[in-house]
């Protein structure tokens, strides 16, 4: 009846290559955003099937995720927050054209 | 008063850094008010020293007034203070040498603040070095000494003049001078200080009375030597030091060009007090920490004392710089005081031995009173003519016949006339040398000779012979000595009248003081 | 007043009026005389009180009036000064009173008291005289009524306190009962001899007499200095009566010195001697004298002749006794004596200058003294040194009032260039100045012994007798030429000045001069003759006898041992009076005609030029000395050697600096180790700046790829 880990294992991992891949390739720095958003929540899923196969009498793996939820939310808030001033004076939010810092 | 009593070394040392502080604080663009401050303010510790000389117990055996405060725990040594006959005397002469000083620099328009300021640090550093009963304290302001007076020098000296070092290459000359002055002295003191530091180390303490004790005693090796081989080399160490600053031959050449290019009153100062620093260090340190290498090389000391002598006179009457004459004149009295110091360093204990120890000690008196006449009277005349060229002058006597009396007054002290103080002095000292050091009193005789010679042809040059119409009349015109520069010169002049008539007042405590210490 | 405090007081005058004229009076010249003079007068009468009680003391020798203080503290013990008069003091401090008194009086006239100020007076230069109109009708003047007059001295006051000075000198020395207060006597004379030498310092021939005095005493000087030094380290003391107790003397006398085999009395006493060799003028220190006389007159009589130079014998005859132990330094002393007696006497004979043959005279009289101190005629050098005093104090003041009245006559004519010194000029003198000629007449022939009657037969007379009886048949033959000389020259002195007919213009109009110059001729004349009298020999053919030889039971009472007169002889009283007339017979007959220099026949140029002493001092002495000084010493060894030593340090140093700037600091340290690690790290950012492309992404891979790497080496290397 039961799923095995290993499904759950598997979704994870998959879910944080799209969002690695994301990341990597993506020029929008929204989308990279988001895919970053992508990579926290595979690690959530992973928390969550840990703790419900290995250990479900110990509170730790969900209470890990909620604080990686709440750091997500931060994160949006914070990146977005730069986004948008970055937009603001340089009229793009491409990320390779956010080049100052290059030699 | 009771408190003046229980602190009155400590007055005296720091008073002047008060003053200075004082003087710091006046506007700067009220220079008369700022000479009559610092003057003023300079009586305050010549009438200190009055007092602690009227307090004072010439027969009390010991060093007196002492006070004793820490200073530096970790390396144990204190401010350790007390004076005896021989360092009061000094004291006193520095104390009356210093307003004397700064009255004769009333003259001095060019930043008058910090030349009075600097002045009174000078006072404190000489009065320390004469207080000092504490190694470290007395090296400290051995050296503190030397940085005001290198920019009375270096600022206010003469501003003409030239010196070549070598071909193509010329530099002003005071600040030649001044250089040379300050790095000769900073030089000299290495091995002192190091010398100092081996004792301290040695016996975890900086304080002389115990340290004499000690250190004389002390026998087997040390650092894998000998112990005599430290002590002598640590005697050189100490004798060279001092030697340059006496100065004795051949170590005296910055002191023609030094005295030449200070102002004024610098030369006052640095014949009248900073020269008798280098005798007072053989007479404090020297003497009682190294009594057996003293007498050892008593013969070379003397060699050199005679040298001194003899070519400081010499030297001295080959001048054609008036001033430059009466600084090698220093050469040659201060050799009297090393003259005197070795026979009695070599006759220790004897009566020819106190006699000469205060024959050497009158004559450091003797010398701070004469010489720092001599300079203010060259200083007088250079004001008025802006030369100092002996065969610039001539005749100028029946112009200045009040200065004309006055420089023959204080020559003829400085040549030894008997009825002046000179004469007390260089005689105890011949008469001290004569049966220990016989051959080098004979040959010191020349220099007694050219003392003669050198004084004469001062006075011939500048005051007889036919007049240098150049002076007598327009804006040449030669002025008499002012009543401000009489004032400068009458208490030098009576004290050279005291000594010379009746010497036993200062005499007798130097000579109790002498005869308890050797 | 106790006689000892009285003693004390004796130099004190003088020397307050020195300070009195210096710092107050010197405005007023007649205060500042009437101070001086009246301080002299003080002293005077100070010394005449304390001689009349020194006569009234029976054996004065052995209770000698004496009182000291401790003056300087040695150790446990005091050097102790003091006063004494004892019969040697006491004779000496009487002839010291009464010439300086009259000295002190002449010098207001000498300087003009009372007359006009110059009008082109200028200080430091003697006065040139005054133009003056009044009725004093002079014919062969164009303008009417007016005329030169003698102008008064513009540094009138100063001569007076530089007298007054030299007085407490003086009398200091002679009251001293120790040898260090005697040289603090024989020291401020000095200074007042160099002071007034020098007291017309504007000429330079002045100013260089007076350097030449003060050094060429000093020399003397510092000589003395040592043997005081050496006897007071060798006994203890410096006080007369300590010295001259047997056993200290014996001391002395078995102390054994390096130096020419001398015993320690013998090299102390020469040391000390030395001094008096050039206080007194003797060869060969003698050169400054001569010299000397440009100074005023005044000063050449009373230091020059009277006091100062007396006061070189004065001290060998106090330490007489010290001396008289070693025979070595006793023949030194008489060789040295008889010959500047000798030696002097001849350059005078060649002299022109009035006062200069008076000083070479003075010279030879003092090694008269000095020869019969060396042949240990102790009383004879006392009663010499006296009556030489006065009859040589006498002869200057005469030659001053001479040169006065000549000068006189030059103000007359106005004609400058003639010498008023030069006796070629004078001539017959005797009628213009009758005063003036009678007392230099006595003083002159005082000096040259002329028989019986002047103070002068008696002293030498007694010195050769004394030569002559003790078999000191050198120094008898040498004393007996020299005092043939001097009579000789003496006689053609006054023959010169005195008698014949005037040779110039000027001294046809010669004056007469104030009685304030001739009154202290008077006096002194007095005692050119009598004093002889107080020592005439008891066995001495018809005077002898008639009155007692006071003077040398008394003066001899100051040795311990009471010296024996010489006993009488013919022979040399027989020499003694033919040398005297014989000089003054030919001295007369050789001059009475000569009218110029050209006609003198004894104007040789080994004699005119002093035997050539001053350019050989010049060449032997004077110019190395300075070489040494100013070349030697001053250029060569403290600019060059010590000097250029210092500088090669520091050019050493400048040196190393560069060596270590530029082979160390700046190819090592900056180069190598500053910028070569700048470098290094900025090549090293060259290369490695291409992965420094900005783009987030791109780092995120290089992370990616890096922990793949990691991983896969963590897995197979450590897992």
């Amino acid at each position: 009846m039961s799923i095995p880990l290993s499904w759950y294992l598997v979704l994870a991992a998959a879910l944080f290559s799209i969002g690695l891949y994301g990341v990597l390739v993506r020029k929008n720095a929204i989308a990279i955003l988001l895919g970053v958003e992508l990579m926290l929540n595979a690690v959530n899923i992973n928390l969550v099937a840990f703790w419900r196969y290995l250990d479900p009498a110990q509170m730790a793996g969900q209470a890990f995720a909620i604080i990686v939820f709440a750091v997500a939310a931060a994160e949006v808030a914070v990146g977005l927050a730069l986004i948008i001033a970055v937009y603001r004076r340089r009229k793009t939010v491409v990320a390779d054209e956010i080049d100052l810092m290059k030699w | 008063m009771e408190f003046i009593n229980q602190h009155l070394l400590t007055l005296i040392l720091f008073f002047p850094v008060l003053a200075a502080v004082i003087v710091l604080l006046l506007p700067k663009d009220r220079p008369q008010v700022i000479r009559w401050t610092a003057f003023g303010l300079s009586l305050v510790p010549f009438l200190l020293s009055v007092y602690l000389w009227f307090q004072f117990q010439p027969g009390q055996p010991g060093f007196q007034f002492e006070e004793k405060y820490v200073w530096y725990a970790a390396l144990n040594s204190s401010l350790h203070l007390g004076v005896d006959g021989i360092s009061l005397t000094m004291v006193l002469l520095t104390t009356l040498l210093t307003p004397v000083a700064l009255l004769a620099s009333f003259s001095v328009a060019d930043r008058v603040k910090a030349y009075m300021f600097l002045f009174l640090l000078l006072e404190t550093g000489m009065l320390g070095v004469f207080l000092a009963l504490d190694l470290l304290i007395f090296f400290v302001f051995w050296e503190v000494g030397l940085v005001p007076m290198y920019f009375l020098i270096n600022q206010w000296g003469s501003e003409k003049g030239e010196r070549e070092l070598w071909k193509g290459v010329k530099v002003q000359a005071r600040n030649y001078a001044s250089l040379k002055f300050m790095i000769y002295t900073m030089a000299g003191s290495l091995g002192l200080l190091l010398a100092i530091q081996l004792l301290g180390v040695l016996f975890q303490t900086y304080d002389l009375l115990t340290l004499t004790e000690k250190w004389t005693a002390l026998e087997g090796t040390l650092l894998g030597l000998p112990v005599a081989t430290v002590k002598t080399a640590a005697f050189w160490a100490f004798v060279v030091a001092f030697a340059i600053k006496v100065p004795v031959w051949p170590f005296h050449t910055w002191l023609p060009d030094a005295h030449t290019e200070a102002p004024t009153a610098g030369s006052m100062i640095l014949a009248g007090v900073l020269l008798k620093l280098g005798a007072y260090g053989f007479l404090r340190l020297v003497l009682p920490l190294y009594p057996a290498e003293s007498a050892r090389y008593a013969g070379a000391l003397a060699f050199l004392a005679v040298m001194a002598i003899v070519f400081g006179a010499f030297a001295s009457y080959g001048q054609k710089d008036f001033k430059r004459l009466v600084a090698y004149s220093s050469v040659n009295h201060m050799g009297f005081v090393l003259l005197g110091i070795a026979a009695a360093a070599k006759a220790s204990g004897t009566l020819d031995a106190t006699i000469a120890m205060n024959g050497a000690v009158l004559q450091m008196f003797n010398h701070g009173l004469s010489a720092a006449g001599m300079f203010f009277l060259v200083g007088v005349i250079y004001e008025r003519t802006h030369t100092r060229n002996l065969d610039d002058f001539g005749g100028l006597f029946p112009l200045v016949p009040v200065y004309g009396g006055i420089l023959i007054f204080t020559s003829m002290a400085s040549l030894g006339l008997p009825g002046l103080n000179g004469f007390v002095s260089e005689f105890l000292v011949v008469r001290g040398s004569w049966p220990v050091l016989t051959v080098y009193t004979a040959v010191a005789m020349l220099g007694l000779l050219f003392t003669g010679a050198y004084i004469l042809k001062g006075i011939k040059q500048v005051l007889h012979g036919p007049l240098n119409e150049h002076w007598a009349h327009g804006e040449h015109k030669l002025t008499e000595i002012n009543a401000r520069e009489i004032v400068v010169m009458a208490p030098l002049m009576a004290l050279i009248l005291a000594i010379g008539l009746y010497p036993a007042w200062i005499l007798d405590v130097i000579n109790k003081a002498v005869t308890m210490l050797f | 007043m106790a006689t000892e405090i009285l003693i004390w007081l004796l130099p004190l005058p003088p020397l307050l009026a020195f300070f009195l004229i210096v710092l107050f009076t010197n405005k007023n010249k007649a205060l500042s005389h009437s101070v001086a003079v009246g301080a002299a007068g003080l002293s005077w009468l100070g010394s005449m009180i304390v001689f009349v009680r020194a006569l009234g003391v029976e054996e004065f020798g052995k209770h000698a009036f004496e009182s000291v203080i401790n003056w300087l503290p040695t150790g446990e013990t005091w050097f102790q000064i003091g006063v004494r008069i004892d019969p040697l003091g006491a004779a000496t401090l009487f002839f010291v009173a009464w010439t300086v008194l009259m000295i002190f009086i002449y010098s207001i006239g000498y300087h003009n008291f009372g007359q006009p100020a110059g009008d082109h007076d200028r200080k430091g230069l003697p006065p040139h005289g005054a133009t003056v109109t009044d009725a004093h009708g002079h014919p062969n003047d164009p303008g009417a009524g007016k005329h030169t007059v003698p102008s008064v001295e513009p540094m009138y006051s100063r001569f007076f306190a530089f007298i007054g000075l030299f007085a407490f000198g003086m009398y200091t020395l002679v009251v001293s009962n120790n040898l260090l207060t005697l040289f603090v006597g024989w020291e401020i004379m000095g200074l007042c001899s160099y002071l007034l030498i020098g007291f017309w310092y504007g000429k330079p021939s002045a100013r260089n007499a007076a350097i030449k005095a003060f050094m060429t005493t000093r020399i003397g000087d510092v000589f003395m200095l040592l043997g005081i030094a050496f006897l007071y380290s060798a006994t203890g003391t410096l006080t007369f009566s300590e010295i001259f107790t047997e056993e200290t003397l014996h001391h002395l006398a078995t102390l054994s010195t390096p130096i020419l085999g001398l015993s320690g009395a013998g090299l102390i006493g020469l040391l000390l001697f030395i001094g008096t060799v050039g206080k007194s003028a003797q060869w060969p220190l003698h050169v400054w004298l001569p010299d000397a006389m440009e100074g005023p007159t005044p000063v050449s009589a009373m230091i020059h002749a009277a006091t100062m130079v007396s006061a070189g014998v004065y001290a060998v005859l106090r330490m007489f006794p010290l001396l008289s132990l070693d025979p070595a330094t006793m023949s030194i002393v008489a060789f040295i004596g008889a010959f500047t007696a000798l030696f002097a006497a001849t350059i005078a004979v060649a002299q022109n200058d009035i006062k200069r043959v008076l000083a070479y005279s003075t010279i030879s009289q003092l090694g008269y003294m000095i020869a019969a101190l060396g042949i240990g005629a102790y009383v004879a050098a006392a009663f010499h040194l006296i009556t030489h005093a006065f009859f040589k104090a006498l002869l200057f003041l005469g030659s001053g009032s001479v040169i006065h009245g000549m000068e006189h006559g030059v103000l007359h004519t106005g004609n400058h260039h003639v010498d008023p010194q030069d006796m070629f000029n004078m001539g017959g003198l005797r009628k213009k100045m009758p005063i003036t000629f009678w007392t230099f007449l006595i003083g002159g022939f005082a000096l040259s012994g002329f028989p019986a009657i002047t103070a002068g037969f008696w002293s030498k007379d007694e010195i050769l007798a004394d030569a002559f009886a003790h078999g000191h048949w050198a120094v008898f033959i040498t004393l007996a030429v020299a005092a043939f000389l001097t009579a000789f020259y003496t006689m053609r002195q006054i023959t010169l000045t005195f008698l014949g007919e005037p040779r110039t213009e000027e001294a046809k109009h010669a004056q007469e001069t104030p009685w304030t110059m001739t009154a202290p001729l008077v006096v002194l004349a007095f005692f050119a003759v009598t004093y002889g009298w107080v020592g005439i020999p008891e066995h001495f053919p018809l005077l002898g006898g008639l009155i007692p030889n006071w003077f040398h039971e008394f003066v001899g009472s100051t040795l311990a041992e009471h010296p024996e007169a010489a006993p009488f002889s013919i022979w040399p009283l027989l020499t003694s009076l033919g040398v005297a007339l014989g000089g003054l017979f030919f001295g007369w007959l050789a001059y009475r005609n000569v009218k110029s220099p050209a006609e003198d026949k004894l104007q040789l140029p080994v004699l005119k030029n002093k035997w050539y002493f001053d350019e050989a001092y010049d060449f032997l002495f004077v110019k190395p000395a300075y070489w040494m000084a100013e070349k030697f010493t001053y250029l060569f060894m403290d600019r060059q050697v010590i000097d250029g030593l210092l500088h090669a340090v520091a050019r050493f140093s400048l040196f190393l600096g560069h060596v270590f700037r530029n082979y160390f600091d700046k190819p090592v340290v900056n180069e190598l180790i500053g910028d070569g690690t700048a470098n290094l790290v900025k090549s090293s950012g060259k290369g490695l700046r291409f992965i420094q492309t900005g783009r987030v992404q791109y780092y995120m891979l290089a992370s990616m790829v890096l922990l793949v790497i990691f991983a896969v080496l963590y897995y197979f290397l450590l897992a």
